[in-house]
């Protein structure tokens, strides 16, 4: 591939965010890569512009080109978007570690916890490659509402301003909105924890608790999450924003999202090995449960509703046990 | 730094600053030259009012008198002179007369002259007797990334990055890297370091260029920090404390300051642009550990007295009197008691670890291109926002280093111990209330203390082995009695009232300031999680 063709930007990872994504740059004009993981994967793709596993139904823009070769994808681009489960992120960074070099931009949209080390994503980027220009995008991203053209927007944080230009500059759009922080750490802590208030919220909506439990989810949910981000060195004040408040609204409330229909079948009495395989993608929000669990435990955070769901999903209880622990807590000051 | 260089240094350091105020003050909404002078008018004013720092105050005010007459009838070009002859003026006190011939008199003589004072013999008679004297080279323990650090110094310019916790550090780190062969390193010492005449004397030749901390001049510091990045350029090695000022608490320091350590990047993108051939900076964090520190009554009282508000600059301290200094060299001769310079891993001015050809590594060893790091578009660019969070990550390195290099002596453990003993009679109590409450008949049964002491060095074995902390050979044989022995001894032998003392099967608390102050460098490993009753198994 000559200078002049190679795309200034690649996704890696083709899952229905990760395709979403590359479909938005492609809109905007710009020659995209996107790697998956699979060779047939990328033969769909690049034949039939479609991905119809992930993203169903929607036909891809002639402007991105799939490769399942990470060095091929990652070689020279300067700004790469990691949109891989955080499941496999380590392993996507080590190998994208050997192509890397210091000039490249790299800024993921990856939410959760690592398990087993509760590393941000950002610190695994860190940990495993030289790219220290980093950045990560999260917001309330519901991915086929986006790939259908409908209006949304999304954060993207990084300390460096070049980072979030660049960003801005393939990712901008009249459908889609971008707001800028420098609060890492914040951004990825509020994406990663919203998935465990979702499940709560599932769970809710199947047993049919109403509108106002719903919302005392969301608001408690968030009080929540917010303890626990500033106990890990995140800016409060980020959790009121698009990617805090935003994204817990649209996760809670979207039925169509992952964790949501986690906390339904669970809420249904489906057990969780079945739910996973049913589901045939990743929902975060069971890891991140445990995580949190660990996290709340060792420093003894207030988090009723998390723990809630750490029992739920990993401890077997019934969900409305769970709901009657909630609902007899002692009254408590609304605001911290 | 020779002599050729300093001139050129000092005409570098001036263009630099000058040519950048006045881009500034050509920019639509810069500012403008006469706001610029006046600033460090009203800086300068301030500063003589209370006749702070300044050696010679007629002359300045003279010269200051002068610039301010002139200022209000100034056109263009007179502004730039004025402007000028501050800046000329800022840099003839900062530049630091440096000799090769008296550096290799003064590093030489200084083991001496330590070890004169110490022995109260006049230099004559020092002379005379120099052989049979015990020598502060002994004294001195150099560990760590040594080779490495020798072997890095001929592939660019070294940046020496210790902790501060004494005034002593400088003349030990200047010291140090004599003895090592590395060439003399250049660095900035408060002005009123140099009024202990006998050291004042080896900071200058030792290469040490003046800091005036009382200029509160923004002008001023800018000037300090081009001209530390300048001597860089130059291939100086330097030595700056990441730490600013001497740490009080005697806690390892983690907030630290990202002014001097920037330069290493800036330095490095103008050696590159410049085309330097050895265009690499290295940073080399370094822990100087003591098992006592002579200023400690003063740092530590200063450190609760003001929580927060510490004065930056004390005058009053131990350093400045002869005896306390021949206490604490007594008591560092007699007692065979050793300091600890530990050198740690080696970095590029990007936090990337190098090896022994200076090439840069990322995290799991694999070669990479720093230079790329500062390149937009093919071109070396400088970017202050994208250069202070290469910096942030420098910093964290730094202060990664300090603590796996700090050195554990007896005394940390000691004072430890008693201090998780003490608390936990009241674990409810703040710290200022418990320091109130401790008095000289407050004791602890030596069998605990053991005991405490015991599970203590079991951790901190662990810790040593997985390469987070180093212990004084003390500890590293394990005999909790020998460590018990040792802290006591070196407690009771400099500091007015012994920090911790024996009485019968007892140990006293002589002094709970200096109990936290030195239990304090044990903070940062976990080890107060075993201070609850359970892990004690009482």
């Amino acid at each position: 591939m000559s200078a002049r063709t190679r795309p200034k930007v690649a996704v890696l990872g083709a899952g229905n965010w990760g395709t979403t994504i590359a479909q938005m740059i492609a809109r905007n004009g710009h020659p995209v890569t996107l790697w998956c993981r699979r060779a047939n994967q990328a033969r769909e793709i690049n034949s039939h512009h479609t991905n119809k596993k992930y993203l169903p139904g929607i036909k891809l823009s002639k402007k991105i080109r799939a490769t399942h070769k990470l060095r091929e994808a990652v070689a020279e681009v300067p700004l790469l978007l990691f949109i891989v489960p955080t499941k496999s992120f380590r392993q996507v960074c080590a190998a994208a570690g050997d192509v890397l070099t210091p000039e490249q931009f790299v800024v993921h949209g990856s939410k959760g916890f690592e398990v087993g080390t509760r590393y941000r994503m950002s610190e695994i980027l860190r940990q495993e490659t030289c790219v220290k220009q980093l950045g990560v995008l999260s917001g309330p991203n519901i991915a086929p509402e986006i790939a259908q053209g409908k209006p949304a927007g999304t954060v993207i944080a990084s300390p460096f301003p070049r980072v979030i230009e660049a960003t801005i500059e393939v990712l901008s759009s009249d459908r889609f909105n971008l707001y800028t922080g420098d609060d890492v750490a914040g951004v990825e802590i509020a994406g990663a924890l919203k998935n465990v208030v979702a499940i709560a919220s599932g769970v809710a909506g199947e047993l049919e608790l109403g509108e106002n439990a719903r919302s005392l989810l969301i608001t408690r949910g968030m009080s929540e999450i917010r303890r626990i981000g500033a106990t890990l060195g995140a800016n409060p004040a980020t959790f009121a924003g698009v990617a805090g408040l935003g994204d817990l609204i649209v996760t809670c409330a979207s039925p169509v999202s992952r964790n949501n229909r986690v906390g339904r079948a669970l809420a249904r009495g489906e057990k969780l090995p079945e739910i996973v395989k049913a589901l045939g993608m990743v929902a975060e929000g069971v890891n991140t449960a445990r995580v949190a669990h660990e996290m709340i435990a060792e420093r003894s955070i207030d988090a009723p509703i998390f723990e809630a769901v750490y029992r739920v999903v990993h401890e077997g209880e019934s969900p409305i046990s769970a709901l009657q622990t909630l609902m007899s807590l002692e009254p408590k000051p609304d605001v911290d | 730094m020779r002599k050729e260089h300093e001139d050129a240094i000092r005409s570098e350091v001036i263009s630099r600053v000058f040519d950048r105020r006045l881009a500034e003050a050509r920019r639509p909404e810069g500012r403008p030259l006469n706001e610029l002078i006046n600033e460090t008018l009203y800086h300068e004013r301030e500063r003589l009012r209370q006749n702070g720092g300044s050696l010679d105050p007629e002359v300045e005010k003279a010269f200051y008198g002068r610039i301010r007459r002139a200022l209000p009838k100034a056109n263009s070009a007179r502004e730039k002179e004025l402007l000028r002859s501050i800046l000329e003026r800022y840099v003839d006190e900062i530049t630091g007369h440096f000799s090769p011939v008296v550096y290799g008199v003064a590093t030489r003589a200084l083991p001496f002259a330590l070890t004169g004072m110490l022995s109260g013999l006049s230099p004559l008679k020092m002379a005379t007797k120099l052989g049979k004297l015990p020598s502060i080279e002994d004294r001195i323990v150099v560990q760590g990334e040594v080779d490495l650090v020798r072997k890095l110094d001929s592939q660019g310019t070294v940046v020496f990055a210790p902790t501060h916790s004494s005034n002593l550090d400088s003349v030990i780190m200047g010291y140090t890297i004599y003895r090592l062969g590395l060439p003399p390193v250049t660095y900035g010492a408060g002005l009123n370091l140099f009024s202990n005449s006998v050291i004042g004397f080896f900071m200058r030749n030792l290469g040490a260029y003046t800091v005036d901390r009382r200029k509160t001049d923004p002008l001023y510091r800018e000037l300090l920090k081009e001209y530390a990045g300048i001597t860089l350029e130059f291939g100086n090695n330097n030595l700056f404390f990441p730490g600013g000022t001497r740490c009080r608490s005697n806690l390892i320091e983690t907030k630290l300051k990202k002014g001097l350590l920037g330069t290493t990047v800036s330095a490095y993108l103008h050696n590159l642009r410049n085309g330097k051939s050895r265009p690499r900076i290295f940073v080399v964090p370094c822990t100087i550990s003591y098992p006592l520190v002579l200023e400690a009554s003063t740092l530590i009282n200063d450190h609760f007295q003001r929580a927060g508000r510490s004065r930056y600059i004390i005058e009053d301290d131990e350093f400045s009197q002869l005896r306390r200094w021949f206490d604490f060299l007594k008591g560092l001769m007699g007692l065979e008691q050793r300091i600890c310079v530990s050198f740690g891993e080696p970095m590029d001015p990007f936090g990337n670890r190098v090896d022994e050809r200076g090439d840069s590594l990322d995290p799991k060893g694999r070669l990479l291109d720093p230079s790329r790091y500062l390149m937009v578009d093919g071109e070396y660019e400088l970017d202050p926002v994208r250069d202070a969070e290469y910096t942030r990550d420098l910093a964290n390195r730094v202060a990664d280093g300090f603590l796996c290099n700090n050195v554990i002596f007896s005394t940390h453990l000691l004072a430890l111990a008693m201090l998780h003993l003490l608390r936990a009679r009241a674990p409810e109590v703040d710290l200022y209330r418990f320091l109130r409450t401790v008095g000289p008949e407050t004791s602890v049964a030596q069998r605990e203390v053991e005991e405490h002491l015991g599970c203590l060095l079991k951790r901190l074995q662990e810790l040593a082995g997985e390469g987070r902390v180093r212990l004084d050979e003390v500890l590293a044989t394990g005999d909790v009695r020998n460590v018990l022995r040792d802290g006591l001894r070196s407690f009771g032998t400099y500091h007015t009232a012994a920090v911790v003392r024996r009485q019968g099967i007892r140990l006293h608390a002589g002094d709970a300031n200096l109990i936290v102050y030195y239990a304090n460098r044990l903070h940062g490993y976990g080890l107060d999680a075993l201070a609850t009753p359970a892990h004690r198994g009482s």
